[in-house]
């Protein structure tokens, strides 16, 4: 979905998220977070852009608007991801919609830092729901699928694909981003576990404001107990978010 | 028309009867962004107590028809903290500051109210006697008349600050609370707080929320709250503070027209965090519409 914003837009971070409300309904009542995909200026006008996948009643309500529907853009919102300018290896590790503020971060990193290899390792439930492949695959030098149902790529899950390969990015101008279903993060913390990779993942919470008031959408840390994950985060450092 | 928006509540002097309520709105900082907070009647800070505290564990929330459930659990900074490093910035800000208070104790909501005596800044003490979320907490001073007498009695014993307590809507007979607290010598009282709620999850038949239960607001408890206010202005004389599901100025007005003297905004802040201007707009609208030059002369007016 594409969504024309003010132009305050264009400093969007990748990593960050937008709130977004039809106008004037109840339905669905509280405001939805999304990362953010894309932004893009076209004739002085600012589009944001989302990626999102129907799973209950507010993306439904979402799937069925039509061209010109109002909607109400919160944003950008949150702690993007930070990436060094001496990053050699950018690998992304993605499930699902959680590509979307990857492959934005591809983007930027791709006109940013110099130099850098990006390298996607993508994962989806089957072929039909890896969305944004094209997109990624334009700006990755490589991007590497599985399916859960092995109807494309690797059979099996993203993180064990990215398990074999996880020596290729032990050095120190090596970062790992990802975002995706929280069981994947899960898994990739503990493959990360004990090591000295730097990681940072994108997590998801349930929330009902988005700029800090509500504390509905908190995350448990290993250090600085209950933190809200749409002021202190969406990013966090992987080795940061306790996960048990 | 120049409009006269101020209303005086048991002693506390507002620009303009729209106040944000505790639990919506953060300390105040979190909006700045959003709205010139130097335009609300009054600003009614995150619930404060004696120590901090880390809340529930999530779930916190979880959306229901028109509106939400939450057992955020009281998480807060406690009150030294709030003085320290929340109040000064709030001291730049021209609404009044009121300090949403509870305990698990009397002895707790003394020493709070004792604290922030010597605080500057503080206008108010709103008592929260009510919210539902926590196992050991409000529920029992609220929904008891001889506790919530009894805690009322003890904070206006110690503070030199206009009270007011929060009621919660989880009892039989609002009015007999109310009685009771104002017998106890509140200056003020708010209500509703949230109505509690529970959501399951029929897949993994669990509840949604890591509490199980938590406490309803948005419009979908508009009607209760109205219903309530307008029984509790007939039941009292102090002033009455409206509160739940407002969301626009209609849903405002609704409560000043049965008798509130000032109204709350509080779930409505989630989904737009400049409500309260617009709310505070169109509220002026209507009265030069209806050519209503002071707000005083609109509350109470219900005619059945």
């Amino acid at each position: 979905m594409v969504l024309k914003a003010s132009a305050s837009f264009r400093e969007s971070l990748p990593g960050q998220f937008v709130m977004v409300r039809m106008t004037d309904s109840n339905a669905p009542f509280l405001s939805r977070p999304f990362s953010i995909y894309s932004v893009r200026s076209r004739g002085g006008d600012t589009f944001v852009e989302i990626l999102y996948k129907v799973v209950g009643k507010g993306t439904d309500i979402f799937s069925r608007l039509r061209e010109g529907d109002a909607m109400n853009v919160l944003g950008p919102l949150g702690r993007g991801f930070d990436v060094p300018s001496t990053c050699k290896k950018i690998v992304l590790i993605a499930g699902g919609v959680g590509v979307a503020p990857l492959s934005f971060l591809a983007e930027r990193c791709e006109k940013e830092i110099s130099g850098a290899e990006i390298i996607c390792y993508m994962g989806a439930g089957s072929s039909k729901a890896l969305a944004g492949l094209d997109r990624i695959e334009g700006i990755c030098s490589v991007v590497k699928i599985s399916t859960d149902d092995g109807s494309r790529g690797h059979p099996g899950l993203v993180t064990e694909f990215f398990g074999h390969d996880m020596e290729l990015y032990a050095d120190n101008d090596s970062r790992i981003y990802s975002c995706g279903p929280t069981q994947m993060l899960r898994s990739l913390h503990k493959l990360l576990k004990d090591r000295p990779v730097a990681c940072q993942v994108s997590l998801e919470e349930r929330m009902a404001c988005g700029i800090g008031a509500c504390l509905g959408c908190v995350v448990k840390t290993k250090s600085d107990g209950l933190v809200r994950v749409c002021k202190e985060g969406p990013v966090f450092d992987i080795n940061s978010v306790d996960f048990s | 028309m120049k409009l006269k928006m101020g209303v005086d509540i048991g002693g506390l002097t507002l620009k303009n009867p729209v106040m944000t309520a505790s639990g919506t709105f953060g300390y105040g900082e979190e909006y700045s962004d959003y709205l010139d907070l130097n335009r609300l009647g009054a600003i009614i800070v995150k619930g404060l107590s004696l120590e901090p505290r880390d809340g529930n564990q999530p779930p916190r929330i979880i959306e229901t028809a028109s509106g939400m459930l939450n057992a955020v659990g009281l998480q807060n900074v406690g009150v030294r903290a709030f003085i320290d490093d929340k109040l000064p910035w709030l001291r730049g800000i021209d609404s009044a500051i009121i300090a949403n208070i509870f305990g698990e104790t009397i002895e707790d909501y003394v020493k709070v109210a004792e604290i922030l005596n010597d605080a500057e800044g503080v206008a108010a003490l709103e008592v929260n006697i009510s919210c539902p979320n926590v196992k050991r907490g409000g529920i029992t001073f609220g929904s008891d008349p001889a506790l919530a007498g009894e805690v009322t009695r003890a904070v206006k014993d110690v503070s030199h600050l206009p009270v007011i307590v929060k009621l919660t809507p989880n009892v039989t007979d609002i009015t007999q609370i109310a009685r009771v607290v104002e017998a106890a010598g509140a200056d003020v009282l708010s209500l509703i707080n949230t109505i509690t709620g529970m959501s399951v999850d029929i897949e993994k038949r669990v509840p949604h929320l890591e509490n199980v239960t938590g406490g309803l607001s948005g419009p979908a408890i508009k009607p209760v709250a109205l219903r309530m206010v307008w029984e509790v202005v007939n039941a009292v004389s102090i002033p009455v503070i409206g509160v739940g599901g407002i969301m626009n100025a209609r849903d405002a007005l609704e409560f000043l027209i049965v008798g509130a003297k000032a109204v709350q905004v509080g779930t409505a802040n989630f989904l737009n965090p400049g409500v309260t201007a617009d709310i505070i707009d169109d509220m002026e609208k209507y009265m030069s519409e209806k050519g209503i030059g002071d707000i005083n002369d609109l509350i109470g007016t219900l005619k059945i």
